[in-house]
């Protein structure tokens, strides 16, 4: 009997020359070698993709900063990612390319719901007992106090844009970062942040979470948006008053 | 490395290699901010040593190695081990059934996220990060037979619960 180390070496292109031969030869007696080892590379196959969305976030400029062995200037960082901001509001995406489209809410908790099972942490999203998804204490306090200026990718959940929406309900997009990285937008209902949409972030040679967060909103998040939008994004003045009044529906004009 | 244009040089494989680096750093620390902090601080200190570096290791390597001392460091100076393992009371809200669903989708993300750090950080190293097992066994500072160990128990545990189609031998 061959051993499972000695598989896993093989499979992953590791074992010498004796090895190989040993191996070969028990391939030939046994079928079940040759199973064991088509399973380590189909394992060996499907972890190569794994922190794919990492590499194709922006780097934080502090990063490249110390690489260069510059110290970076104070308050750098912010000042990009603004710079970052203004620019995504400027796309033409965000300006006035939206029209409403109809899309009922309620089928897209449906969609959502089966997104529930990848998220393993209550932290960011939970279910309520309607079977609807609400944010969890860490993605309503993302919610409720990021502004979309300060957006950091450094953090697990990251409050992006905000508009207000026919019912008369703010609402806001949102990233959440690490393994489980997904995007959504949540409204701000009598009970707190309701998530409308969640889709999980494409990952191998897609946009990340965090340009998700502004730029390339998934499909699933910019109908919602488009359907329910009533006007335009909120700019920043509009932003900070909305936070004051704790993100309440204002009384209907 | 004594002379302005290879530092420069070396800078830009640095800079190059930054995405890998961050994304080794949050199989480590698991948190994106830590991570980033943890390769802000090695690629500080890897300037510093680079006179250390044989150009004839890999740079990659290399500076896995120092990713990952600074994490160590970072562990203990900040004494706060505990952080590491977050809370995995992954739908405590959400019943049994959910439960089983979540299971059935367990992404290779979540389910790598789930090993004890050392089978974590030696699959993320060879799987994932592409290194050789001796290259692997050096940044980790480990003999290789230790490193082939922990490989193939995390490469159990992910088996288990990822459920792979079982491939065609041969």
């Amino acid at each position: 009997m061959i051993s499972d180390e000695t598989l896993m070496a093989y499979a992953d292109g590791e074992a010498d020359a004796a090895t190989r031969a040993q191996v070969e030869a028990a391939m030939q007696e046994d079928p079940e070698v040759g199973r064991r080892i088509a399973r380590h590379r189909a394992l060996r196959e499907a972890m190569r993709g794994v922190g794919a969305s990492v590499l194709d976030e922006l780097v934080p400029e502090r990063l490249i900063a110390a690489a260069r062995g510059r110290a970076p200037a104070a308050g750098n960082v912010v000042d990009l990612s603004r710079a970052r901001d203004a620019a995504i509001r400027k796309g033409p995406g965000f300006s006035r390319g939206w029209q409403p489209a109809a899309m009922a809410a309620s089928l897209l908790v449906g969609l959502a719901l089966g997104y529930l099972g990848w998220h393993g942490s209550g932290a960011l999203i939970q279910a309520n007992s309607n079977g609807g998804l609400v944010a969890g204490a860490a993605l309503a306090e993302a919610l409720s106090t990021q502004l979309s200026e300060e957006r950091s990718p450094a953090r697990a959940a990251t409050a992006g844009l905000s508009f207000r929406a026919k019912t008369g309900d703010y609402c806001r997009t949102f990233a959440l970062a690490g393994a489980e990285a997904s995007s959504g937008l949540a409204c701000h209902e009598a009970k707190g942040w309701s998530i409308k949409v969640l889709a999980q972030s494409p990952s191998e040679g897609s946009p990340t979470q965090f340009r998700t967060a502004g730029s390339e909103l998934s499909p699933a998040i910019r109908a919602a948006i488009e359907g329910s939008i009533e006007g335009e994004p909120l700019d920043h003045a509009a932003e900070v008053a909305a936070r004051q009044a704790g993100w309440s529906a204002p009384p209907a004009h | 490395m004594s002379t302005n244009e290879s530092v420069e040089n070396v800078q830009d494989q640095i800079v190059a290699l930054l995405p890998r680096l961050r994304r080794f750093a949050r199989n480590l620390a698991r948190d994106p901010h830590d991570a980033d902090d943890v390769v802000q601080i090695a690629v500080e200190r890897a300037l510093t040593r680079l006179d250390q570096w044989r150009s004839d290791a890999r740079l990659d390597s290399w500076l896995f190695k120092i990713v990952r001392n600074a994490w160590i460091d970072e562990v203990r100076a900040r004494g706060r081990r505990a952080k590491i393992f977050l809370p995995e009371e992954a739908g405590e809200q959400v019943g049994a059934a959910l439960m089983e669903r979540e299971i059935d989708r367990l992404s290779t993300e979540a389910a790598l996220a789930r090993l004890p750090e050392d089978q974590r950080v030696a699959v993320g190293l060879v799987l994932v990060e592409g290194l050789s097992y001796k290259d692997a066994a050096d940044v980790l500072e480990v003999p290789i037979g230790t490193l082939t160990s922990r490989l193939a128990r995390g490469r159990e545990a992910l088996q288990g619960m990822l459920r792979l189609p079982e491939g065609e031998p041969g």
